[in-house]
């Protein structure tokens, strides 16, 4: 056979938000006229879907429906610091926050209604864009709700800031590194199943099935997007990409040489979510970005050597290093087996 | 050259007006016609992202000129929503999830429009050949396959319209629901400006003037000339830097334009404005730059090593950064192992390739101050190092972070937005800067190059009683985000595994090659690639299934990791179990047992391809028919 399939695995493990340093966001919330919410943070969407989580957020946290959610963003002179787009921090840092700036919102409308309707705060509930208290024929829509506050002098706003129990590590000289770099870990574990092409080297990756602790998943269409596309990007550094200097100077300026991932290169993604919440922020969400990437290639690497038992250890394993390791592989084996018949 | 008088129908609508000749049938669209739907992602035919209709074939707008169409009918992303109601296979797109950051989204939608157009029955593997030509790098596709066949199938009647439409959450809760992306129809559509697609009135365009050299001393600047040309309205060097000069996220060492020296091939040395992209390349070719090449570096061990050529002056030994971390007694580990493997890894500088290049504006608001208008994924720390670089309070500086067309950690570093903030102010006018491909890839950051020795001990049994790594890694010619990897790379290394005996240490070292800094899993993918593929070898070695070697070793609740934090709830065993299940992984050490599997195959993998077979056998049935 031409082409062998084989099959390997790797775990992960990754920390949430800054690393050794103290992490913060913070966000405005305003429930407005017509029973809207309103957003506003300093940090937002580089395409992960923060802003769809952070609408779900905010809707499930003051009772509205999600499309009903405006999200005012990203602009150091209009919104409250929310601190950076990356370090798999958004779901974590900026939806906690979000969550908790939203609560305080809904408690300043909630306190209203109570003196209003006469009933304890506690009994009053919010959803689907309506207030009610319970066991009262009281319910109105959060858009009459915000009129009757803004009547008695009340806007309904809230504030909120998150920040992170953490510590730097001790990585001076002679430090041993010891510290509290996180607060939130993630853990994950990949099977990739691959297909080797033994005459020309070629490797494709037929299905990878990617289980990854996301402490809560808000929106698990999102989970599976970060999954799916950080395998394929780790499959790109895997299998063909390759920025190449000479001196100083690239031979791949261009995506004509600088080969990335296209439709027929992808596996079939099989992704678990698992979720195992974390205790501190108030919604038990953790984070997916980056730990998504971190076990494809050894998993690949591994399920390579499962199909024709040659392992690549300087990415990335093209199709000319696994034949040329083939090819050594074989003339090992023959001079083995010649010695064995001496 | 004398303009041309294209006669076209765009969208449905006679357009009868002058171009350019050297105009790309994406610049007159773009540029001219303020179409920005359709996007220029690589400007050579490789990524689809500019992907229109001529004449009804699908075509790449970066490689039409633009006098080929006269007297075309040509059809752009903004041509299938137009009265504002979304096309099926914009819906779809929007339902599945199939847009994340989105740039690449309008051309993927072109082409899936012209997949279905071709073969409306076509099955989920013509679909990926039919969208071959067309880069994504955000999703991986699978959503966007996923996308095609449900518009396919609501097409074709086997799914009602109400497959398209948002899954009821009347129940209240949201949380833990696939709400559709809220941002999507501005996607699918084409309508969302990334900062390329902005104009503002009065704008200036911005060319850069970059280093041919690795390591050179820069003797002199002359931009007489460049200044001399008419419609160039300003020309920058660092010479023009009010502050104090310096960006990068742990380390400022990074001038706006090269300071005294050039460090890589690349790198920014000066700057233009002018009423035109053209008239602005054309000064910046008449700048003139002396250079006197120094001795470069690069190799990093090279570097490390005495008498090296140093990059900068403030690290001798050009060490960016170590990250040690210690537990235990490693020697008293391995002797007490059973079997000591030892490997070397090595791991290649990849580019982000957001299909979005960098791009930006910038301009001085009613209130002087200094606002910058780009898709950086960190606004706030751009700030503070903004505002002293042009020497003006904070309050007085403002970023505004527009749709970010891929980001991945590469657009973490205020590559360019110091030169537009320092042209913005020497002109009081917006300007705006838009790389091309290949300055975007010879320019900013790539994913940090390793080089790894890994040493691991064990016992019969399977336990790791000692890991000794030592990683060195190419940070480039500028500090960026070295430090920060190298530390993540090193805390992380060891996996999630308890090991009594432990030695990690990780180095970033200068060199004279393009920077390296953040990247999507940001060095834990070099450390954990190493771990990851030795504990199969060594699985190999003790005839341990390799999901066993891990659970023998795994962290469970309350372990203390390699940095002697305590953990609380540890989720390993579950994502363990979870994957095995999953895959009905067939248990066995992995002593290259591929060909005797029983566990390969099954309907949750995709069928392998094997290029033009699908065009072989319609050969074939066409010939039999």
């Amino acid at each position: 056979m031409a082409r062998k399939r084989g099959r390997g695995m790797a775990a992960c493990w990754y920390g949430i938000a800054r690393t050794a340093t103290i992490d913060r966001a913070a966000a405005w919330a305003e429930i407005d006229d017509g029973g809207s919410a309103k957003i506003v943070t300093g940090v937002t969407e580089i395409g992960e879907g923060i802003l769809t989580v952070l609408a779900q957020i905010a809707a499930h946290e003051i009772g509205v429906k999600p499309e009903h959610v405006v999200i005012g963003d990203n602009d150091t002179a209009r919104a409250p610091e929310a601190a950076h787009a990356g370090a798999s921090r958004q779901t974590y840092m900026i939806g906690n926050v979000v969550a908790l700036a939203s609560r305080e919102a809904r408690k300043r409308l909630v306190d209203v209604m109570a003196e209003m309707w006469d009933v304890s705060a506690e009994t009053i509930h919010t959803g689907n864009g309506e207030i009610w208290a319970e066991n009262t024929n009281h319910r109105i829509s959060m858009g009459e709700a915000v009129a009757c506050a803004k009547n008695r002098g009340v806007v309904p706003i809230g504030s909120a800031t998150f920040g992170t129990d953490t510590t730097g590590i001790a990585d001076g000289k002679g430090g041993d590194g010891s510290g509290r770099p996180w607060q939130a870990y993630v853990f994950g574990c990949q099977v990739a199943e691959v297909e080797v092409d033994t005459i020309t080297g070629e490797v494709q990756v037929l299905a990878v099935w990617a289980a990854h602790d996301v402490g809560r998943a808000v929106n698990p269409q999102g989970v599976e997007g970060q999954i799916e596309g950080g395998i394929v990007q780790a499959i790109g550094q895997g299998l063909m990409e390759d920025y190449q200097l000479k001196d100083g100077h690239t031979s791949t300026s261009g995506f004509a040489k600088y080969i990335l991932p296209t439709s027929l290169d992808v596996p079939r993604v099989n992704s678990i979510i698992i979720e195992d919440p974390d205790p501190i922020g108030p919604l038990g969400v953790k984070g997916i970005g980056e730990p998504a990437m971190v076990p494809t290639i050894p998993a690949v690497m591994n399920a390579i050597y499962d199909a024709v038992g040659v392992r690549v250890f300087d990415l990335p394993a093209t199709p000319e290093k696994i034949l040329l390791a083939m090819r050594e592989k074989a003339r090992r084996e023959a001079a083995t087996s010649m010695q064995a018949a001496e | 050259m004398v303009d041309i008088r294209l006669n076209a129908t765009i969208n449905g609508r006679k357009v009868s007006r002058d171009a350019k000749p050297h105009l790309r049938l994406l610049d007159f669209l773009r540029d001219d016609l303020n179409l920005t739907g359709n996007k220029e992602g690589c400007g050579a035919g490789e990524c689809g992202t500019c992907s229109v209709f001529v004449d009804g074939v699908l075509m790449k707008s970066c490689l039409m000129p633009v006098a080929k169409a006269q007297g075309a009918t040509v059809d752009t992303i903004e041509s299938l929503a137009k009265s504002g109601e979304l096309s099926v296979l914009q819906k779809a797109f929007h339902k599945a999830g199939a847009s994340q950051c989105g740039y690449c989204i309008p051309g993927m939608v072109m082409a899936a429009t012209a997949a279905l157009r071709a073969n409306p029955f076509a099955d989920r593997e013509e679909i990926k050949e039919r969208l071959g030509g067309n880069i994504c790098r955000c999703t991986g596709y699978q959503k966007i396959f996923d996308a095609v066949e449900l518009a396919r199938d609501v097409q074709n009647g086997r799914l009602p319209s109400t497959a398209l439409l948002e899954t009821d959450t009347a129940d209240g809760d949201v949380i833990g629901k696939s709400v559709r992306r809220i941002d999507a129809p501005s996607k699918v559509s084409g309508r969302l400006k990334y900062a390329g697609d902005m104009i503002m009135p009065g704008m200036l365009h911005v060319q850069v003037l970059r280093s041919p050299h690795a390591h050179a001393r820069i003797v002199s600047i002359d931009t007489s000339a460049a200044l001399a040309i008419a419609g160039v309205e300003s020309v920058i060097t660092s010479a023009d830097v009010p502050g104090k000069d310096g960006f990068g996220v742990f380390v400022h060492d990074q001038p706006i334009m090269a300071r005294d020296k050039v460090r890589y091939v690349g790198e920014a040395v000066a700057a233009v404005a002018a009423e035109d992209a053209l008239t602005a390349k054309r000064a910046v070719a008449a700048i003139k730059v002396v250079y006197e090449p120094l001795a470069p570096v690069f190799d990093p061990d090279e570097a490390m090593r005495e008498g090296a050529a140093i990059v900068h002056d403030y690290a001798p030994d050009n060490i960016t950064k170590h990250i040690p971390i210690r537990v235990g007694d490693v020697e008293a580990g391995f002797a007490e192992s059973d079997l000591v493997i030892e490997e070397n890894y090595s791991t290649q500088a990849i580019e982000h390739a957001y299909l979005e290049p960098e791009a930006g504006l910038a301009y001085i608001d009613h209130d002087d101050v200094v606002t910058v208008v780009s898709p950086s994924q960190n606004i706030t720390h751009h700030r503070h190092m903004l505002a002293r670089i042009i020497a003006k309070p904070i309050s007085k500086v403002r970023f505004i972070m527009s749709p970010v067309g891929g980001g991945f950690g590469g657009k973490e570093d205020m590559i360019y937005q110091g030169m537009l903030a320092l042209l913005a102010m020497k002109t009081m006018r917006p300007v705006r800067l838009v790389y091309t491909r290949e300055e975007s890839i010879i320019s900013t950051a790539k994913r940090h190059p390793s080089r790894t020795t890994l040493r691991m001990g064990v016992t019969r049994d399977g336990r790791i009683k000692a890991l000794a790594m030592r990683m060195v890694c190419d940070g480039g010619a500028y500090g960026l985000s070295t430090e920060g990897v190298m530390r993540k790379a090193a805390i992380l290394a060891a996996g999630p595994y308890n090991i009594p005996n432990v030695r990690i240490d990780t180095f970033g070292i200068y060199t004279n090659n393009t920077p390296s800094g953040a990247f999507r899993s940001f060095g834990a993918l070099q450390t954990q690639f190493a771990t990851e593929s030795h504990l199969d070898i060594i699985a190999e070695r003790l005839g341990l299934d390799p999901f066993e070697i891990r659970r023998i070793n795994a962290m469970r609740d309350g372990a203390t990791t390699h940095t002697k934090q305590k953990l609380g709830s540890v989720s390993l065993m579950r994502a363990l179990d979870a994957a095995e299940q999953a895959s009905n992984w067939e248990a066995g050490a992995p002593t290259v047992r591929g060909p005797t599997r029983g566990d390969l195959g099954h309907d949750d993998v995709r069928p392998s391809v094997t290029l033009g077979a699908r065009f072989a056998a319609d050969d074939k049935q066409e010939a039999a028919e």
